[in-house]
């Protein structure tokens, strides 16, 4: 099967988001739950990444390997990578917070399970 | 078993919409308009040689004043989550183990590696106009870098003015150099109130140099202190 | 094949071997502290193995390489000594066949020499 990288890519990070998806909705510990949200953040920036991705070019820096009047035949779409980076970075501080709140929810009710989170239960 | 039921058909009509996108996927042969117009004008009008660079800090330079407050404010949340913590639980931490020195052997690399690693993130952050990289990647890596120093040396202590002083003046910094784009070049940002320089050099771009430094230093500070609170024990 | 090739291919295959048995030691060991022994002493030499070979390969690289193995070498052993001590001091089990224990007699000795000097010092 010829399948280009881009199709590839792009199917891990789907992948990656289902299992994500079925981590954080089938487990009772809150650490596996947030480990779960962090798979799913990393498949969405795979998919992000690989729909800048075209076939046989290279990275969009401009030094001895890329010519600078060619430059537009020759490098990837540099737009999504410049995206991800920000998501990057807002996933890992989204993360913190979620870290902490796990923290503080372990020192009030000395147990990490979300069954006994029941203040927010109707 | 409902619940068991409800998320395995959730997964699976998922699983339909992606095979969906996934399979009729086509990759472009051209680069899309926009695209084509920031590698066409960008190393002439920025004189940046990674054109990543040029549209993160230039051309989508809001964005990334906003992701930095976004970062801010998530270490803030999590110093008063966890300082709350440590304040209430103070006057019995009697109760915890005495610290005791790592080994010799460990405290003589840390005390060798770390300055390297610190060395590392400024080369990632300084450069990040000619290679890959820029501020953000090069305050993890220092964040990184102390990191390894609250594992090896368990007695280590950081100061706290000093790393709270560099994060807010590395962020206000970061704005000032905004607004002498706005009064000395044409708009918020601008990277072209300094010379741009020779083409490839180190000192050349204008003032991403500049912005991408405060932004390595603020990261770095930012994740340290965010590390240091999920270490607990803060004494003063 | 040009001499430089063929050297540094088989120096970096005899570098895949010693990582290959490093993770045969790692499984057939049989406790912790042996684990942790085969696993850096082997692997740390696969790798400097096969970064040699690389460097007889391609020569234009030789000064990366020689920094890239003086990183490993610095830190594989460091980190696999931080390990071991702080199984040790989890009371990590010995394996049936141990026969002496040096770090417990060690640090027995200096807990029996911090005793007596406190209990001369009462006195």
């Amino acid at each position: 099967m010829d399948l280009p990288l881009s199709t590839i890519t792009l199917s891990t990070g789907l992948a990656l988001l289902l299992v994500g998806m079925w981590g954080m909705l089938t487990h009772k510990n809150i650490i596996r739950m947030i480990i779960g949200f962090s798979l799913m953040d990393t498949g969405v920036h795979m998919v992000m990444v690989s729909i800048g991705y075209l076939s046989g070019r290279t990275a969009p820096i401009i030094n001895d390997a890329v010519n600078r009047a060619t430059a537009l035949q020759e490098v990837v779409d540099p737009v999504p990578s410049a995206l991800v980076l920000t998501a990057i970075v807002i996933g890992l501080g989204i993360t913190a917070v979620m870290l902490a709140f796990a923290v503080q929810i372990h020192e009030k009710k000395k147990s990490l399970s979300i069954e006994d989170c029941t203040e927010s239960k109707w | 078993m409902i619940k068991r039921l409800f998320i395995l058909l959730l997964l699976v009509l998922f699983g339909i919409m992606f095979y969906n996108v996934a399979s009729h996927y086509v990759e472009p042969l051209e680069l899309s308009p926009l695209a084509s117009r920031y590698v066409d004008k960008g190393p002439d009008e920025l004189g940046a040689a990674n054109l990543v660079t040029s549209v993160v800090v230039t051309y989508r330079g809001l964005d990334t004043l906003g992701e930095v407050t976004v970062l801010f404010l998530s270490a803030a949340a999590v110093g008063l989550l966890l300082g709350l913590s440590a304040k209430a639980s103070a006057p019995e931490g009697e109760s915890k183990q005495p610290k005791t020195a790592s080994s010799e052997l460990v405290q003589t690399t840390v005390e060798y590696l770390v300055p390297i690693i610190f060395l590392f993130g400024a080369y990632i952050f300084i450069n990040g106009h000619l290679t890959p990289g820029g501020g953000f990647q090069g305050g993890a890596v220092i964040a990184s870098g102390i990191l390894l120093l609250f594992l090896g040396l368990p007695l280590a202590k950081l100061r706290h003015t000093l790393l709270g002083l560099l994060e807010s003046l590395s962020g206000f910094s970061y704005v000032v150099v905004g607004l002498l784009g706005l009064i000395l070049a044409g708009g918020f940002l601008d990277n072209r109130f300094l010379p741009l320089g020779e083409y490839g050099q180190l000192f050349s771009a204008g003032a991403i140099p500049l912005i991408y430094i405060f932004i390595g230093l603020k990261v770095g500070t930012e994740l340290s202190a965010v590390l240091e609170n999920f270490k607990g024990n803060n004494s003063d | 094949m040009s001499m430089n090739e063929l050297l540094g291919s088989l120096v970096v295959l005899a570098g895949s071997v010693f990582l290959f048995s490093a993770g045969l030691g790692v499984l057939r060991m049989p406790d912790a502290y042996n684990r942790i022994q085969t696993g850096t002493k082997a692997s740390t030499l696969g790798t400097i193995m096969v970064l040699i070979g690389l460097a007889i390969y391609h020569p234009a690289w030789i000064g990366k390489l020689l920094l890239l193995i003086f990183f490993v070498l610095l830190t594989n052993p460091v980190s696999s000594h931080a390990l071991a001590r702080a199984s040790h001091r989890r009371h990590i089990r010995l394996a049936e066949q141990t026969v002496i224990d040096k770090l417990d007699e060690d640090e027995a000795g200096a807990m029996k020499k911090v005793k007596t000097e406190v209990v001369e010092g009462v006195e």
